[in-house]
């Protein structure tokens, strides 16, 4: 097993990491050989949306995925106490500014990424069905309505992951890759075979799933045919 | 934020998508600073790789909003393989690597050139997000 990050920062301003958060870790450590197979001997462009403590771009640091020297790590949350949270905990982890490049950029989804720039992507989004996706806080300081950006994902959780699913083309490099967590009430089998059937762009595969609690979580690998 | 960086940030206003403008943003010399770490290392190998996939008239710009005139007007070619590399060469790269990746800006700001909008870097960390009334 790979090590895990050490985690010390305040849940009341981000998310804590939790079965999903490790469910995320244990598929990006199943294909680990795939993936530094796939971006050996380039630059590879990760891209984590809503890091959150940071627990999942620190892990791929830590554990070269895909390569450490070779990769370039963006964080890009919604919330700005994830970019200072994400920071802190790659620095504690010992991933600071002259041994790798982190760069956390405050961002609604990949909006202000250039379009097909990203080699790997890894998102643990905000998936819990609720009425609707909350409004964006208007001051840094209402740590509540931040903390529900991080598990709100309106209608059937879908909406924030949807719409990540619809710019996946726009988004990811011609050789890149997704890894998308959903919960059995998003649905997933009926979203992938959607896809399957509506554009022919895509591999997806299950690369882990597990039941928590009174949640089933699963991780899906999206990658360009 | 590295100044590498600036290769991979656009505007997030999405009616700016269909404009050639929003990429990339124009950082304002006047009010960015610049901060040099001279202790990243530099990893030749690193530079190369970098060297393939960014865009060169993006650098240019933005290095010259920043006060740099200096690079070339065409990307270097240079050998891509590591062993071929002639002094003359490493030298590119080293330059490349003190403005790629030993700068930071970590206070300024930029806008689009095709919508006007401005967005600032504080504390290192540049956001992108756009007020409700744009989003
Ligand atoms: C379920 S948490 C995951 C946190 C962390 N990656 C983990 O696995 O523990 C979801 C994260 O997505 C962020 N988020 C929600 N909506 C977002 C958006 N529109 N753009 C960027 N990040 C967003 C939240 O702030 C939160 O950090
Ligand atoms: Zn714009």
């Amino acid at each position: 097993m790979l090590p895990t990050p050490y985690i010390k920062c305040d849940y009341n301003k981000v998310y804590e990491p939790s079965e999903d958060s490790f469910l995320v870790l244990d598929s990006l450590e199943k294909d680990l050989v795939y993936l530094r197979e796939k971006f050996k001997n380039r630059v590879t462009f990760v891209c984590e949306l809503g890091p959150g403590s940071g627990i999942i771009t620190t892990f791929m640091i830590q554990n070269e995925i895909p390569n450490r020297s070779n990769s370039l790590y963006f964080s890009v949350d919604i919330n700005p106490w994830a970019l200072d949270t994400t920071l802190t905990t790659a620095k504690l982890n010992g991933c600071s500014e002259t041994n790798c490049y982190l760069e956390c950029i405050q961002s609604d989804l990949t909006t202000s990424i250039r379009k097909r720039q990203v080699d790997i992507l890894v998102f643990n989004p905000p998936y819990v069905p609720a009425v609707n996706v909350p409004e964006i806080p208007s001051s840094k300081e209402n740590l509540d309505q931040w903390l529900d950006l991080a598990l709100l994902g309106g209608k059937d959780g879908m909406v924030i992951t949807q719409r990540v699913i619809d710019q996946l083309d726009d988004i990811l490099s011609p050789t890149g890759v997704a890894y998308i967590l959903f919960c059995a009430r998003n649905k997933p089998e009926q979203i992938v075979s959607n896809i399957i059937e509506t554009c022919d762009l895509w591999n997806i595969d299950l690369v882990k799933h597990r039941k928590a609690g009174w949640e089933v979580l699963s991780v899906y690998r999206f990658s360009r045919k | 934020m590295k100044f590498l960086t600036t290769n991979f940030l656009k505007c997030s206003v999405k009616a700016c998508d269909i404009s050639n403008l929003n990429f990339p943003l124009e950082y304002d010399g006047s009010k960015c600073k610049l901060v040099q770490n001279e202790d990243i290392e530099f990893q030749p190998e690193f530079l190369l790789n970098i060297l393939d996939r960014i865009d060169w008239p993006a650098i240019l710009q933005v290095a010259a909003d920043l006060g740099n005139t200096s690079l070339p007007s065409q990307k270097p070619e240079l050998h891509t393989n590591m062993d071929e590399l002639n002094e003359e060469e490493l030298v590119i790269l080293r330059d490349l690597h003190t403005l790629l990746l030993q700068t930071s800006i970590t206070e300024g700001e930029m806008r689009c050139r095709n919508c006007g909008h401005v967005y600032y870097i504080k504390n290192s960390i540049p956001n992108l997000l756009l007020p409700p009334h744009l989003a």
